[in-house]
């Protein structure tokens, strides 16, 4: 039989129309269509029994609630912890991507030294030998935490200890030079507030713990025309705090010592605050000449400031004019002011003195990356995220993101002590090792963080004060025993102790010994400090806040 | 409310929205958005996009509020709905979620002109996330692919999982203690009110007709069921007139004018 073309032709003809009476072109455009939508190269989640967790953040000093939803063992969400009682579950929008931090491009994996990799072994003996050839300084982010007593006591026989104060803290610095009470034993009695001027601080965009100030603007301010909490901002430009807050003072930038001081002047002049402290030499003419602003727009400040009491200044910075506002104010020492929180805190003296005679200084990962020294002495820089290697001799690898057990001390601006611990959620994505493991393991006698924890629980067990907050408020006098309470916290509870009734502390800080109104002694960033530093290291999904929408500005280099 | 299909919606109060952002990374992190270094405002993925708008004044008299958008959840004549040519996106019966159903997506990206809130973003890119990272994806929620529109679905894996719970008790309501969507619990100023407004006596829809709650572009009728909240009229009227009050110097409101007059003459 001779097969022609033609017979080809219908054969091939007679297939295909037969094929389509079969399902197997629909089973392939099926095929093909599902491998098209699940594409092995696109990321899928791991499956794996989800938990919730309870920890708190370690990104900045206040300590926020988190509840860490987990998948597969791995932080998959994380979400603020209704029941805590300063932050009351709000947290800053850095946090709820703070869980992606851990596998950041820039997270430091391997020890450097002087910018290529070295190990844990050669760090070592470098710290050994800097050790025996010298003193060193330990510098520490986040005072108070069992860490920080481990940099003591190592510092203690080996040199100094000191603390990168938060801007909060150092804020309460011109009480403490007045007074002689701490600035870490300070905070602001907000919630008794009904008057809040603010000198440049952002208090709706970061300040203090995040969540704390617009919980309470939220409640008794948000959209009232005579709301219960007064936020008078004091501001250049609209920032994000001047567009909510109740009123707007636009002065010219940095003028701000000058509307303190004559908004002060008026206030003794006319005897509208009781004769605390000296009085501004400033007139009311020469400081409405500098602000920009009008005599009366300055008298009316003045009067709107004193109408509602209690009132409390507030600082963008370390601003000894704005102290010396609130002890004209009054609000020293009194509810709804700058309060006494602790009784036990000591005062950290700058490390300028320090370093330039170290032989090596360590640098807690806590410690942002602006603290860069520019000294002869050996760094040892402890950090999660390569922001500034090129600042460092070494850079060693520290836990990231809830990779390891940390306690959480009083935030730097609450008004009562408060104690939390937080547990380790996630797993080391690399070799990583805290500043405080790695001096312990050249001093046997300290201890570690674990039983400095343990020991801290017993202690507020023993006190008998305050009150732990958790699934549910119970009083410290109700808890049967010190394992119970550490149980407690080490399950996410808050212990928020009572508010401080010493005497002593409190009369030197009505006190207050002003003599005179203070020039503009801010202190500069010493010379001795590195001129640039690298843009902080932000959770990759915070480029929808500065790249994909236009709610705030981009992080940048910064220059002194 | 037993057996009356759910309509979930939102107030959002717009006096309390302090624009620190914390909805919008709450939102991408809950659904597993990719971050993109390349995205601009254009071409990234905001389901939730909180947009500056201002008074369109200067100096001491300027104001300035923010303003989340996103997919306002249409109940009438919903645009995205009429004009996919895929069945790609519905208004569930039971629930009033607009739903958007990537597999169905061809791309054409006609519900995103259709839109008029500019609340739907299309995948330019495959999601990438740095190495080990998707370790960190919330298992709730299934990735997207390249070339796909995306927009917000109310948390819907949330609703999920209230369901879910609801049935392991043996309830056929879900209790909405359990059902929140992220950017409504991470809003730390609580301006995000969520709820169901088909329930009379839920404190949400109680809010939905209080004196100063209005819609965005309600006169286009196409019911959006997120609701805003103002005491001040300019911040009320910029959502009601396309051309508004003043002129708007933000970029942001100036497009949601333009899309305004494009649906309101187009």
């Amino acid at each position: 039989m001779k097969v022609t073309r033609r017979d080809l032709l219908v054969w091939g003809a007679g297939a295909a129309a037969g094929i389509a009476f079969t399902p197997v072109p629909w089973k392939i455009l099926d095929d093909v269509s599902i491998w098209s939508q699940n594409w092995s190269w696109i990321p899928q989640p791991a499956r794996g029994p989800v938990e919730v967790k309870q920890s708190f953040c370690t990104l900045c000093p206040n300590g926020c609630g988190l509840r860490v939803r987990t998948g597969a063992g791995w932080p998959v969400g994380i979400a603020g912890m209704s029941t805590h009682p300063i932050t009351r579950g709000a947290l800053c929008p850095l946090a709820f991507a703070a869980h992606q931090l851990n596998w950041h491009p820039q997270r430091l994996r391997a020890v450097r030294h002087q910018s290529s990799t070295s190990s844990w072994a050669a760090a070592q003996a470098a710290f050994s030998k800097a050790c025996s050839e010298g003193k060193v300084v330990v510098i520490d982010g986040y005072a108070g935490r069992a860490a920080s007593q481990i940099f003591e006591a190592f510092a203690e026989k080996r040199g100094s200890y000191r603390v990168a104060a938060s801007p909060e803290t150092r804020a309460l610095a011109p009480y403490e030079s007045w007074s002689g009470v701490p600035a870490n034993a300070l905070g602001y009695d907000l919630e008794n507030a009904q008057t809040v001027v603010s000198f440049g601080a952002p208090m709706l965009d970061g300040w203090g713990a995040p969540g704390r100030f617009t919980r309470l603007w939220a409640e008794r301010a948000a959209g009232m025309a005579d709301p219960q909490l007064r936020l008078i901002q004091i501001d250049a430009s609209l920032t994000r705090t001047a567009t909510k807050a109740w009123q707007w003072i636009s002065i010219r930038p940095g003028t701000e010592d000058a509307l303190v001081a004559g908004a002060a002047r008026f206030l003794l002049e006319e005897h509208l605050v009781p004769a605390n402290g000296p009085m501004p030499p400033l007139t009311l003419v020469d400081a409405a000449s500098q602000t920009g602003l009008t005599t009366d727009a300055i008298r009316n400040l003045a009067r709107t400031i004193v109408a509602k009491p209690p009132v409390v200044a507030i600082a963008g910075g370390n601003n000894p004019a704005v102290a010396a506002l609130n002890v004209a104010l009054g609000a020293l020492g009194q509810t709804g002011g700058i309060v006494l929180r602790s009784k036990q805190k000591k005062v950290y003296e700058s490390a300028d003195a320090v370093i330039p005679k170290a032989r090596a200084v360590v640098i807690d990962s806590t410690v942002p990356w602006d603290f860069v020294p520019r000294t002869d002495a050996e760094i040892f820089r402890f950090a999660a995220w390569d922001g500034g290697s090129n600042k460092a001799e070494w850079l060693l690898p520290a836990p990231g993101f809830l990779e390891e057990l940390t306690d959480v001390p009083t935030a730097p601006t609450s008004a009562v002590e408060t104690y939390a611990v937080a547990p380790a959620v996630a797993k080391p994505t690399a070799e990583v090792h805290s500043a405080a493991q790695f001096l312990a393991s050249f001093d046997a006698e300290l201890n570690s963080t674990d039983k400095i924890i343990h020991a801290r629980c017993e202690e507020i067990f023993r006190a008998r004060a305050g009150s732990l907050y958790g699934r549910e408020t119970t009083p410290v006098a109700q808890v049967a025993s010190a394992q119970k309470l550490e149980e407690q916290l080490r399950s996410g509870a808050v212990w928020v102790g009572e508010p401080l009734k010493t005497a002593s502390l409190k009369s030197n800080l009505l006190k207050c010994n002003l003599k005179e109104w203070p020039a503009d002694t801010r202190p500069e960033r010493s010379e001795d400090w590195a001129a640039e530093w690298p843009a902080p290291v932000l959770p990759p999904l915070a480029l929808k806040l500065y790249q994909e929408s236009s709610l705030r500005e981009p992080p940048e280099r910064k220059t002194v | 409310m037993s057996g009356t299909p759910a309509r979930y919606g939102m107030v959002i109060d717009l006096d309390r929205c302090t624009g620190c952002g914390a909805c919008m990374v709450a939102c991408a992190a809950e659904n597993n958005v990719a971050p993109t270094p390349q995205a601009t405002p254009r071409t990234g993925v905001t389901p939730m996009l909180v947009r500056k708008v201002s008074n369109g004044m200067h100096g001491a008299t300027r104001r300035e509020t923010f303003i989340p958008i996103m997919c306002m959840h249409c109940e009438h004549e919903t645009p995205c709905v009429k004009v996919c040519p895929q069945q790609a996106v519905e208004v569930d019966k039971a629930t009033g979620i607009v739903m958007q159903m990537p597999q169905r997506c061809l791309g054409c990206r006609y519900c995103m002109t259709a839109c008029p809130y500019h609340a739907r973003y299309f995948n330019w890119r495959d999601p990438v996330w740095p190495a080990g990272m998707e370790k960190s994806l919330n298992p709730g929620v299934a990735t997207r692919m390249r070339g796909v529109v995306e927009k917000c679905n109310l948390c819907h894996a949330r609703l999920h999982s209230a369901n879910e719970k609801a049935a392991a008790a043996g309830r056929r309501e879900i209790d909405m203690a359990d059902y929140v969507p992220a950017c409504g619990e991470a809003c730390p100023t609580n301006a995000i009110h969520f709820g169901n407004l088909a329930d009379q006596n839920d404190p949400v829809t109680r809010e939905a007709h209080s004196a100063n709650a209005f819609r965005m572009l309600a006169r286009i009728g196409t019911e959006p069921k997120v609701y805003y909240k103002s005491k001040d009229p300019w911040v009320r009227a910029l959502a009601e007139s396309a051309s508004g009050p003043g002129k708007f110097s933000e970029r942001p409101a100036e497009r949601l004018a333009a899309s305004a007059s494009e649906v309101h003459h187009g």
